[in-house]
C-alpha cells in the first residue's frame, strides 16, 4: 500500500514537473489549442462593496490564468470559459449566485470567491452538489468542513499555532531579542483568530504580552490606541491589521513622535504599506514574493510580468504580484491539474485525485491530505527594505544577501 | 358576485397556492433562493413601514431587531444546541420586547419624534452590534451556521427556506393587511399626519405606538432567525451594517409607505433590479444603471408606486354622483335654560412651565348646556386651560373634575373618551386623509363602539350639519380656511361630546362666515353640549355666552353675565390700560 | 488606570477627528435643516473630491490648497445642479433620501470606474507632522482641519443670523409661502444654499485625501456616524454640528483610551441616547 502511495505520489510530482517543463520547453507551435465544447467554470467575486478592495487582484489573475491554462492544453483539451458574477461584498448574494452558477447556468465546476464569509456561504452551496471548491482566501482552515473545498494557500491546519511560532523563531534571531510584545488587532475574523493564536504561542515561550487590544475593523481613527501603544513601548508590536489600517496606525505613532523597535503586520495592503514613510523595517505575513528564490519556480516569473502588465492596464496603483494574487493563480493551477490528472470533470474524481496527489503550485509542492484537506503550513516573513518587500524568514526562503534586520 | 372585491381576492388566493407549492416543482434552486430573498425583503420593509410608515416615527434600527433575530437563533442552534424551528419563536420575542422597552421610554417624551426617534433607533443599533461584537454571542469569529441541520419542510434545503420565507411573507403582508383596515391602523395614520390632535381625538397614541414598534420588531426578529440559516455564516458587520435600514426605506418609498402593498412593491422590484445585473463583466455599470432607475423612479412618482396607481383609478372610474346627504340646516331653537349640573369644575388649577406660571390657580364652574365665553388679554392663559383641560398639558397643581371625574393627569385620549372635545384655533386636520376620513376617525375614538356603516352615517351628518356637504372626498388641501374651521368643528362633534372646547373659532372669518359660525354654535348648544370658548371677537362673545370669564394673568379676574363683564371697569382696564377705564 | 497624559493625548487626539465628522455634518445639516433635503451623496461627493484631488496631487503634483481652490466650486456647481433636479420635480424629503442614495451609488461606481476598488493613499509630508504642547502632540493636519472647520461653522452660523441672505434663508425654510410674500427669493437661495452645502463637501474631501484612507466602499462608513452627528447638533446649525462632530469624536476616543477599543461605539452611542433622553439646556 505505501509503495503504491508513492508511487503515485511520485507520478504526480513527475507528472507536475513534466507539466511545467512542457509548459517551459515546447514551442508555442506545438502545443495543442484546446478545441471543442469550453468547460464552464463559475464562480463569483466581490467586485463592488467593501471586499473589492482586494478582490479586484482576483479578478485580474483569474483572467490571467484562464488565457494561460487555454493557451496550454486547457481542461481536458478543452477551452474554459470562466463565468463570473459579482457577490457584491455580501454572503447571502454569493450564496444564491453559486446556486444559480450551478442550477441554472449549469457550470461543469466552480471556483471559490474571496474573503472567509463569502466563501463559507459559498461552500454551503458547494456541499449541497457535491462540486469541488477551491479557495485561497479563508484564513481559518477549521471552518473548511466540507470534504471536498480545498485551500490554494498553504495556511497549513492551524495558522494559529505554526505562524506564530515562525515569527517567534524569527524575532528569536533579533541582537536583542524581543522579552515583551504588545497584540493589537482588527475583529476581523481571520485577523482575530491569528491575534489570539499570537498571544497564546508568546505566552508559551515566554514573551510577555503587555497588551492585547482588540478595535472594530473598519476604525478610522487610531490616535487614542496609538497614544496607549506608545505609552506600552514594547519591544515587538503586532498587529493584525488588514488593508489601510497599518498605514494609519503607524501615521498616527508618528505624529506622537514614537517609531516602535520592531513592528509586525499580517494582512495589510502590500504596497501602500511598503512606499509610506512609516513603513520602513515593517514586517509582514506572506507566501511569496516576486524575488529569489520564489521567481525560479516554474512559471512564477512569468506570471510575474505578466501580472503586472495587466494590473497597470487595469489602473491599479499597486501592479507588483502579491499572496492575494498568488492565491488565485494556485486556484487555477490546482484545478488544472486536478481535472486533467482526473481526467474527468466529475467532482468526485477530482476530489479523489486531490487527496492522493501533489499539485506543483507557485506555492511549491502542496498536499491536500491533512486536516481539512490542508498540507503543510508554507507562511513567511517579509521586510519593508528601501521601499520593496523582501522575504527575510526562513533564511532558506530569502533570496541571497537578504538578511532579517531587528532591532 | 361582486367583481371589484371578489376579483383581487380570487387572485390572491391563486397566487398564494402557485407560490406556496413552487419548490415542489423542483425548478433549479436559484429560482427558490432568489424568490426567498424577495420574501424576505418584503417582510422586512413591510414590517419597517408598519411604525415608521404608518405612524410616521422613522426608525432606522430595524437592523438592530433583525440582527438580534439573526444571533438570537445562531446562538441558540449552535452554542445550545437547540433545534432550529423552535428558535424562531424567541427570535421573534427578543427584539419585540426590546422594542417595546425603547418605545416604554422614549414615546412618553413629546420632543424625542423625527429625526431624533431616528437618531436614537440608530445608536440602538450600533450599541447592540458592539455588544454583540466584543461578547461570546459573536465575539468577533462570526458564527458558523452550515452544520445545523434544517428540517425537510421541502425536498430541498433551499426550498425549505423559500417555504418558511414565503410563510413569513404571507403572515407579515396579512397582518399589514389587518393593521390597514382596523382601527389601530386608522390610529396609526392619525398619530403620523398630527400626533397630538390624534391623542386628543381619542386615539391611545402611546399603546398604539409601542404596538406598532414591538409587532415590527418582533416580525424583523423571526425574519432574521430564518435569514441565519440562509446566510450560514454570521458576521457582525455584515448583519448591522446600513444597508437594511437604508434599503426598508427606499423599498417603502418607492412602493408607497402609508399602504400595506406598498413596500412589498418596493422590495419586488429593488431585489430584481439588484440582480439583474450581476454578471462579472457589468457589476460597476449595473450598479449605476441600478442607481438611474431608481432615479427615474422616484421622480416619475415621487409619492410611491400605491398612491400613483391609486390617483389613476380614481381618475378612471367614473365620477359618482354625490350621494344624498340628511343635510340638516343649522336650525336656531328656542334658548334652552341653562340646566343646573356642573359638568365642567375646575378648582385652584395652576400650569407651571418652568419660570414661567402660566395658570396661577383658576376657579370655575360651568354648567350643563352653558354657553360660556373665556376671554382676557393676551398672555393670560386661555389657550393654557382649555389645553390642561382637554389633557395637553397635564396640571401643576389644583383640580380639573368632569362630570365627577377627576382629569387633571388623565392621558388626552381618556379625556376624549370622557366626552371633552376641542378644536385648535389654526385649524389641524389630518392632511392625508379625507374630510369624511377625518371626521369618521374622530366618531371611531370618541365615542362608543360601533360599527363600520355606523360610524359613516354618523360621521356624514356632521358633515352636513356644519355644511361641509359634497367635500367628503376632499383632502384638507382643498379647503379653504372657513370649510376648515367647520372640518374643526366637525370633527369635533363626531365624538357627541359634553363638553366642547372652542379655541378662537372665528378668527379670520369674514362677517358673512362669522353669523354663519355663530348660528352653528347655537345649534350644537341645542343637541346638548355645553360649551367653552375662547374668542377675541367681542360682539360674537357678548351674542353667544350665557356667561363671560375673564382671565388675566392666569387667574379668574371676572365672572357673570355678558353686558355687567364687558362695563366692568376693571375688565376693560386690564384690555385697555388704567387710564382708559377711569 | 491609564495616566493624564494618555487620557489628555487621546481626548486631544478625538476632538481633533471629531473636526472631520463635524465637517462633513454641517453642509448635510444645512441642506436638510434648511432645504428640507436629505442629501445622502454628500458623502459621496466629498469622497469624489478627494479622489480628485489626491489625482491633482499623485500625478501632477499639485499641493493640496491648490486643488482645493480648484475642487470646491466644482462641488459648488454640482451641488446647485443636483439642486436644480430637486426643484425640477418637487421632489419631497423621502424623495430626496431615495434620489441622493442613488446618487450616491453613481458617483461610487464613477469613483470605482476610474479609480479601481484597490486601497489609495495620498501621502504628503504634513500627514506626520506634530506640534508639542508640553507632554502633548497635536497633530498639524487634524489641527489644520479643525480651524478651518471651525472657521466655516462660525461664519456660517453668522451668515445666517447676522446677514440678510442667511435671515431669508431661515425665513424660507420655516414658511416658504410668508417668505415669499417679503420678497424672499426662496428658489435662488436654495441654489445657493445646496451650492455651498457640496462646497463644504468639497473642503472635507481635500481633508479626507490628505488624513484618511481612499476606497470606494470607504464612502458608506462616515453615514451612520455623521448622521448621529447632524442630528445632535440640530439641524441647520452648522456651530451645533462641529460641536457635536467633536464630542462625538472626544467620547470614542477616551473611550479607546480606557476600554478596550472595540468596544468604543458602545461608549459614544450611549452617551448619545442619554443626551437624547435627557436634553439638557446646554445641548
Amino acid at each position: 500500500m505505501v509503495e503504491r502511495k508513492g508511487a503515485v505520489r511520485r507520478r504526480g510530482v513527475l507528472a507536475g514537473f513534466a507539466g511545467a517543463g512542457a509548459m517551459l520547453g515546447t514551442p508555442a507551435i506545438l502545443r495543442a489549442a484546446p478545441s471543442g465544447k469550453p468547460v464552464r467554470v463559475g464562480a463569483t467575486l466581490s467586485l463592488t462593496g467593501f471586499l473589492a478592495q482586494t478582490a479586484i487582484v482576483h479578478k485580474i489573475a483569474s483572467e490571467m490564468m484562464v488565457e494561460e491554462i487555454n493557451g496550454r492544453n486547457g481542461l481536458l483539451g478543452r477551452p474554459i470559459e470562466y463565468v463570473l458574477l459579482d457577490d457584491q461584498s455580501k454572503p447571502e448574494a454569493a450564496r444564491s449566485l453559486y446556486e444559480k452558477l450551478i442550477t441554472v447556468d449549469k457550470v461543469d465546476l466552480i471556483q471559490g470567491p474571496y474573503a472567509t464569509a463569502p466563501i463559507l456561504a459559498a461552500m454551503g452551496v458547494a456541499q449541497r452538489y457535491g462540486k469541488v471548491m477551491i479557495q485561497s482566501s479563508m484564513g481559518i482552515p477549521k471552518l473548511q468542513t466540507y470534504d471536498r473545498a480545498f485551500p490554494a494557500t498553504p495556511f497549513g491546519p492551524e495558522p494559529n499555532v505554526t505562524y506564530p511560532n515562525v515569527i517567534l523563531d524569527a524575532i528569536a534571531t533579533f541582537p536583542t531579542p524581543p522579552k515583551n510584545m504588545v497584540v493589537l488587532t482588527s475583529k476581523f475574523p481571520s485577523a482575530q483568530f491569528m491575534a489570539q493564536g499570537m498571544k497564546e504561542q508568546a505566552e508559551r515561550r515566554g514573551v510577555k504580552v503587555a497588551m492585547y487590544l482588540e478595535y472594530e475593523s473598519g476604525n478610522r481613527d487610531f490616535g487614542a490606541i496609538a497614544a496607549r501603544v506608545k505609552e506600552a513601548n514594547p519591544d515587538l508590536l503586532w498587529v493584525g491589521s488588514l488593508g489601510l489600517e497599518s498605514n494609519l496606525l503607524l501615521e498616527a505613532l508618528r505624529k506622537l513622535d514614537y517609531t516602535p523597535k520592531n513592528h509586525f503586520h499580517l494582512y495589510p495592503a502590500p504596497g501602500p504599506l511598503a512606499l509610506s514613510p512609516d513603513g520602513d523595517k515593517a514586517l509582514c505575513s506572506t507566501f511569496i514574493e516576486p524575488d529569489e528564490p520564489f521567481l525560479s519556480r516554474p512559471g512564477f516569473k512569468h506570471l510575474a510580468e505578466e501580472f503586472k502588465v495587466r494590473a497597470t492596464k487595469a489602473n491599479l496603483p499597486y501592479s507588483t504580484i502579491d499572496a492575494q494574487g498568488c492565491g488565485m493563480i494556485s486556484e487555477w493551477q490546482i484545478l488544472e491539474a486536478a481535472v486533467n490528472g482526473a481526467g474527468s470533470l466529475e467532482d468526485e474524481k477530482i476530489a479523489a485525485w486531490l487527496k492522493k496527489n501533489r499539485v506543483t503550485t507557485v506555492y511549491g509542492s502542496m498536499r491536500f491530505d491533512g486536516p481539512y484537506n490542508h498540507g503543510d503550513a508554507a507562511q513567511f516573513i517579509k521586510q519593508v527594505q528601501n521601499k520593496e518587500w523582501k522575504v527575510v524568514w526562513p533564511k532558506d526562503v530569502s533570496a541571497p544577501g537578504v538578511k532579517l534586520i531587528g532591532a | 358576485m361582486n367583481a371589484s372585491r371578489d376579483l383581487p381576492r380570487l387572485v390572491a388566493a391563486i397566487g398564494i397556492g402557485v407560490f406556496a407549492l413552487l419548490p415542489m416543482a423542483k425548478l433549479p434552486a436559484f429560482y427558490d433562493s432568489f424568490l426567498y430573498l424577495v420574501f424576505f425583503w418584503i417582510s422586512l420593509s413591510t414590517s419597517w413601514a408598519l411604525l415608521s410608515g404608518f405612524a410616521g416615527y422613522f426608525s432606522l434600527g430595524h437592523a438592530a431587531f433583525f440582527g438580534i433575530g439573526m444571533y438570537t437563533t445562531a446562538v441558540m442552534t449552535t452554542k445550545f444546541g437547540v433545534p432550529f424551528l423552535p428558535t424562531l419563536p424567541v427570535a421573534a420575542a427578543i427584539p419585540a420586547l426590546l422594542a417595546a422597552g425603547i418605545g416604554a421610554i422614549v414615546f412618553r417624551l413629546r420632543r424625542l419624534r423625527g429625526e431624533l426617534f431616528a437618531l436614537l433607533t440608530l445608536s440602538v443599533t450600533f450599541v447592540i452590534a458592539t455588544i454583540v461584537l466584543n461578547t461570546p454571542i459573536d465575539g468577533g469569529g462570526g458564527i458558523f451556521m452550515s452544520a445545523v441541520p434544517l428540517p425537510s419542510i421541502m425536498p430541498t434545503p433551499t426550498g425549505t427556506l423559500y417555504a418558511l420565507g414565503f410563510m413569513l411573507c404571507v403572515a407579515t403582508l396579512a397582518i399589514a393587511w389587518t393593521v390597514v383596515h382596523s382601527r389601530f391602523g386608522l390610529g396609526l395614520f392619525a398619530i403620523h399626519d398630527d400626533e397630538d390632535v390624534a391623542e386628543a381625538k381619542g386615539v391611545p397614541t402611546f399603546r398604539y405606538k409601542l404596538g406598532a414598534f414591538a409587532l415590527s420588531a418582533g416580525i424583523a426578529g423571526v425574519v432574521g432567525g430564518v435569514h441565519a440559516m440562509y446566510v450560514g455564516f454570521l458576521t457582525v458587520a455584515g448583519t448591522f451594517e446600513l444597508t437594511v435600514p437604508l434599503y426598508v426605506v427606499l423599498m417603502s418609498v418607492i412602493g408607497g409607505s402609508r399602504s400595506w402593498f406598498g413596500p412589498a412593491i418596493g422590495a419586488a422590484f429593488i431585489t430584481t433590479l439588484l440582480y439583474a445585473f450581476n454578471s462579472g463583466g457589468e457589476a460597476m455599470v449595473g450598479r449605476a444603471i441600478v442607481g438611474l432607475i431608481l432615479i427615474v423612479s422616484i421622480l416619475w412618482l415621487p409619492d410611491g408606486v400605491v398612491p400613483a396607481v391609486r390617483k389613476w383609478w380614481a381618475k378612471r372610474r367614473a365620477v359618482a354622483p354625490s350621494r344624498p346627504i340628511a343635510e340638516v340646516a343649522p336650525v336656531v331653537p328656542p334658548a334652552r335654560p341653562v340646566g343646573d349640573r356642573v359638568v365642567l369644575q375646575v378648582r385652584g388649577a395652576s400650569k407651571r412651565f418652568g419660570g414661567l406660571q402660566a395658570l396661577a390657580g383658576v376657579d370655575l364652574d360651568v354648567r350643563e348646556g352653558e354657553i360660556l365665553g373665556l376671554v382676557g388679554p393676551n398672555g393670560s392663559g386661555k389657550t393654557t386651560l382649555i389645553n390642561v383641560i382637554s389633557g395637553f398639558y397635564s396640571l401643576s397643581g389644583g383640580s380639573i373634575t368632569v362630570d365627577g371625574a377627576e382629569i387633571g393627569h388623565v392621558a388626552a385620549h381618556d379625556i376624549a373618551r370622557r366626552g371633552v372635545a376641542r378644536t385648535y384655533q389654526i385649524p389641524r386636520p389630518f392632511v392625508n386623509m379625507t374630510v369624511l376620513e377625518n371626521v369618521s376617525l374622530a366618531a371611531t375614538f370618541g365615542g362608543p363602539p360601533r360599527s363600520a356603516a355606523e360610524i359613516r352615517r354618523e360621521a356624514l351628518h356632521w358633515i352636513g350639519f356644519t355644511g361641509l356637504a359634497g367635500k367628503e372626498d376632499v383632502l384638507p388641501a382643498g379647503l379653504n380656511l372657513h370649510e376648515r374651521k367647520f372640518l374643526e368643528l366637525a370633527r369635533a362633534l363626531a365624538a357627541r361630546p359634553k363638553l366642547l372646547l372652542l379655541d378662537e373659532v372665528l378668527s379670520g372669518l369674514n362677517p358673512a362666515e362669522v353669523d354663519n359660525a355663530i348660528r352653528l354654535v347655537r345649534a350644537i348648544r341645542a343637541q346638548g353640549a355645553t360649551i367653552v370658548f375662547v374668542e377675541h371677537l367681542m360682539r360674537a362673545v357678548v351674542e353667544l355666552s350665557d356667561r363671560i370669564a375673564v382671565l388675566n394673568e392666569g387667574r379668574l379676574f371676572a365672572l357673570g353675565a355678558p353686558r355687567e363683564v364687558m362695563r366692568d371697569p376693571r375688565v376693560v382696564s386690564i384690555y385697555l390700560g388704567k387710564a382708559y377705564a377711569a | 488606570m491609564p495616566s493624564v497624559t494618555l487620557l489628555g493625548q487621546a481626548l486631544i487626539s478625538g476632538v481633533l477627528a471629531g473636526g472631520l465628522y463635524g465637517l462633513l455634518a454641517m453642509g448635510l445639516s444645512l441642506s436638510w435643516g434648511l432645504l428640507r433635503l436629505v442629501n445622502l451623496s454628500h458623502f459621496a461627493l466629498a469622497f469624489l473630491a478627494a479622489y480628485i484631488v489626491y489625482e491633482l496631487g499623485t500625478t501632477y503634483h499639485v499641493a493640496p490648497w491648490w486643488s482645493a481652490a480648484m475642487v470646491v466650486p466644482l462641488m459648488f456647481a454640482i451641488g446647485a445642479a443636483q439642486h436644480w433636479l430637486f426643484d425640477r420635480f418637487k421632489v419631497n424629503e423621502l424623495g430626496s433620501l431615495l434620489m441622493t442614495f442613488s446618487f450616491a451609488v453613481i458617483l461610487e461606481v464613477a469613483i470605482q470606474l476610474y479609480w479601481t476598488a484597490d486601497f489609495r493613499r495620498y501621502e504628503t509630508p504634513y500627514s506626520t507632522l506634530s506640534l508639542r504642547a508640553g507632554p502633548f502632540f497635536i497633530p498639524v493636519l487634524d489641527l489644520t482641519l479643525c480651524i478651518v472647520a471651525a472657521l466655516l461653522a462660525c461664519g456660517t452660523w453668522v451668515w445666517l443670523r447676522r446677514t440678510y441672505v442667511g435671515k431669508a434663508l431661515r425665513a424660507a425654510a420655516e414658511d416658504p409661502d410668508i417668505a415669499a410674500a417679503y420678497g424672499v427669493d426662496h428658489k435662488r437661495l436654495a441654489y445657493l444654499l445646496s451650492g455651498i452645502g457640496a462646497g463644504y463637501a468639497g473642503i472635507a474631501g481635500t481633508f479626507i485625501a490628505l488624513i484618511a484612507t481612499l476606497a470606494p466602499a470607504e464612502i458608506w462608513t462616515y453615514l451612520g456616524i455623521v448622521f448621529a452627528v447632524v442630528i445632535i447638533g440640530r439641524l441647520g446649525n452648522p456651530l451645533g454640528a462641529l460641536l457635536a462632530g467633536m464630542l462625538i469624536g472626544a467620547s470614542e476616543s477616551l473611550a479607546q483610551a480606557v476600554l478596550s477599543p472595540a468596544w468604543s461605539p458602545v461608549v459614544s452611542f450611549s452617551v448619545l441616547i442619554v443626551i437624547l433622553l435627557w436634553d439638557p439646556e446646554w445641548l
